[in-house]
């Protein structure tokens, strides 16, 4: 029993410091832990980084409407008005980007974060201002995503 | 339980110490659970990659690992981790081999002859029923989910891939073949294959090196979203929006404004909407495809009026987006459904 606990507490310490992965266009993290209370972290991490969430789209509820068996799986949209406002502006082909969403995936009882890299968009606009937003949302995701493993890592330690 | 607290305390201030101190050594584990965990789950269990089991870490080189890392496996969803540095893969690399308590098995580089014609029907008569004609393994799907139907538990590797074939030397495909891997239900050929026989076939294999990979580049101008003028004023451009997607049998959701959430129902912009729209059939068979899906759901056509009341359909370039997620199968089916996007914008600003 203590062998269990001392490996969920080594784990939890490795998340404490980890960073989430980014994979060129896709930014990933997974966090031991179910993806309903994973949620509720990465909803606070957004709001704490200065985003509102604007919504949460259940895409499978919608399966499950159609008869479908599924996992938990959540897309949280989020952004800040004065941004999108901007962004649909001037650049308007970017609007279908808009606002950032972060998937929450449940795997078992762990859960995968993902996200689109707004960098994989920094290519096709050279403008320096943008470059400059799209670098900025990148380091946001990723930091909230280190919040969230930081939460979930605390969590498991002080839980043993 | 003291000791386990005291245990946690001590271990997070050597945490710190440790990232604290420059220059340090690269930490595999931390490296570990940044870069690979989310796919291959903490110990490697599989998730959307492929499971990193001990007997298969034990059929394998560190230099195969190492390259495996660095070149990924295009369009097979692994990515090429080129922003590593050689010791971080190194301390990766070292990671798996204590975790998996396996040593490296160091294959020489002499290229093995053989008659590639012979091992090609030797190939349809062994092995074709599990890596497929082409070598691209069983089956639709590419990596592995926890909650995918497959005819297989694991998928079996795709060896006409252009990072296993850099990865892979001779010597092991040939090692392979021999002993056969119990862990993912591939059968030893020893005995049932000559010597000469199991040449052929490695030449074979070596041979897909030449097989163009079946996913087109895209044009180097195509841009990540399409924006098409319409004829119509904003509320019409709507509707037949909503028309051309009902027709195309889609469902439609309740339309959301860009703003909407982000700011109070009086400040909110109402003339720039998303129609978001979805065929749970098609979606479904695609998150098999894909579980990552969804940091690009729903389907959205934005219609946004312009100051000098000109209204635009801002549509994404599922061919441009598909290429990020590094599978060529949602990148097969995307470039056939940007063909009825296409044909939903036409029909909508006609």
């Amino acid at each position: 029993m203590k062998g269990a606990a001392l490996k969920l507490i080594l784990l939890g310490a490795a998340f404490l410091f980890a960073r989430a992965s980014v994979a060129d266009n896709m930014i990933m993290a997974r966090v031991p832990l179910r993806a309903e209370i994973v949620l509720e972290y990465v909803k606070a991490s957004i709001e704490e980084h200065g985003y509102t969430v604007a919504h949460l789209q259940l895409c499978d509820g919608g399966m499950k409407d159609f008869g479908y068996e599924s996992d938990f799986y959540r897309v949280v949209f989020f952004g800040k008005v004065d941004e999108v406002r901007m962004v649909s502006a001037r650049y308007p082909e970017l609007v279908s980007y808009l606002p950032l969403k972060i998937a929450v995936i449940a795997e078992k009882n762990e859960t995968l974060l993902t996200v689109l890299n707004p960098e994989a968009l920094a290519p096709f606009f050279p403008d320096e201002a943008l470059q400059i937003q799209l670098g900025r949302w990148q380091s946001d995701l990723m930091s909230i995503f280190q919040d969230v493993r930081r939460a979930v890592g605390a969590r498991i330690v002080s839980n043993h | 339980m003291n000791l386990i607290r005291l245990l946690s305390g001590g271990l997070a201030i050597a945490a710190f110490s440790v990232l604290g101190t420059a220059n340090a050594a690269p930490d595999g584990r931390e490296l570990y659970i940044e870069h690979c965990s989310a796919c291959h789950q903490m110990e490697g269990q599989s998730g959307i990659g492929l499971p990193l089991l001990n007997a298969k870490l034990a059929d394998v080189s560190d230099n195969y690992l190492h390259s495996t890392i660095r070149l990924g496996r295009p369009g097979r969803v692994m990515p090429a981790f080129q922003r590593l540095s050689d010791a971080q893969v190194g301390a990766i690399v070292k990671f798996l081999r204590q975790r998996s308590e396996t040593k490296e098995i160091v294959y020489s580089d002499e290229p093995v002859a053989g008659d590639a014609a012979h091992g090609q029907a030797l190939y349809a008569e062994n092995c074709v029923k599990c890596h497929g004609a082409d070598g691209t393994g069983e089956g639709p799907g590419t990596g592995v989910t926890t909650s995918r139907e497959r005819t297989f538990l694991v998928m079996p590797a795709s060896i006409s891939n252009t990072g296993f074939l850099a990865s892979a030397p001779d010597q092991m495909i040939r090692r392979v073949i021999h002993v056969g891997r119990k862990s993912s239900g591939m059968p030893s050929f020893d005995g049932k294959l000559s010597e000469t026989d199991i040449d052929d076939l490695v030449a074979y294999v070596r041979s897909f090196d030449q097989q163009e990979r079946s996913v087109a580049e895209i044009d180097a101008d195509e841009r990540p979203t399409h924006v098409f003028e319409s004829p119509h004023d904003f509320e019409t451009t709507v509707k037949n929006v909503k028309a051309a997607l009902t027709g195309a049998n889609f469902r439609i959701f309740p339309d959301r404004l860009l703003e909407q959430g982000l700011t109070d129902e009086f400040s909110v912009n109402t003339r720039q909407v998303g129609v978001r729209f979805c065929n749970f059939n098609v979606l479904y068979g695609m998150l098999k495809i894909e579980p990552r899906l969804g940091v690009v759901l729903p389907c959205r056509i934005t219609i946004m009026e312009r100051e000098g009341g000109e209204v635009i359909l801002v549509v994404p370039n599922l061919r441009v987006i598909s290429r990020w997620f590094n599978n060529d199968e949602l990148v097969g089916l995307w470039d056939r459904m940007e063909e009825t996007f296409t044909n939903i914008i036409d029909e909508a600003t006609l």
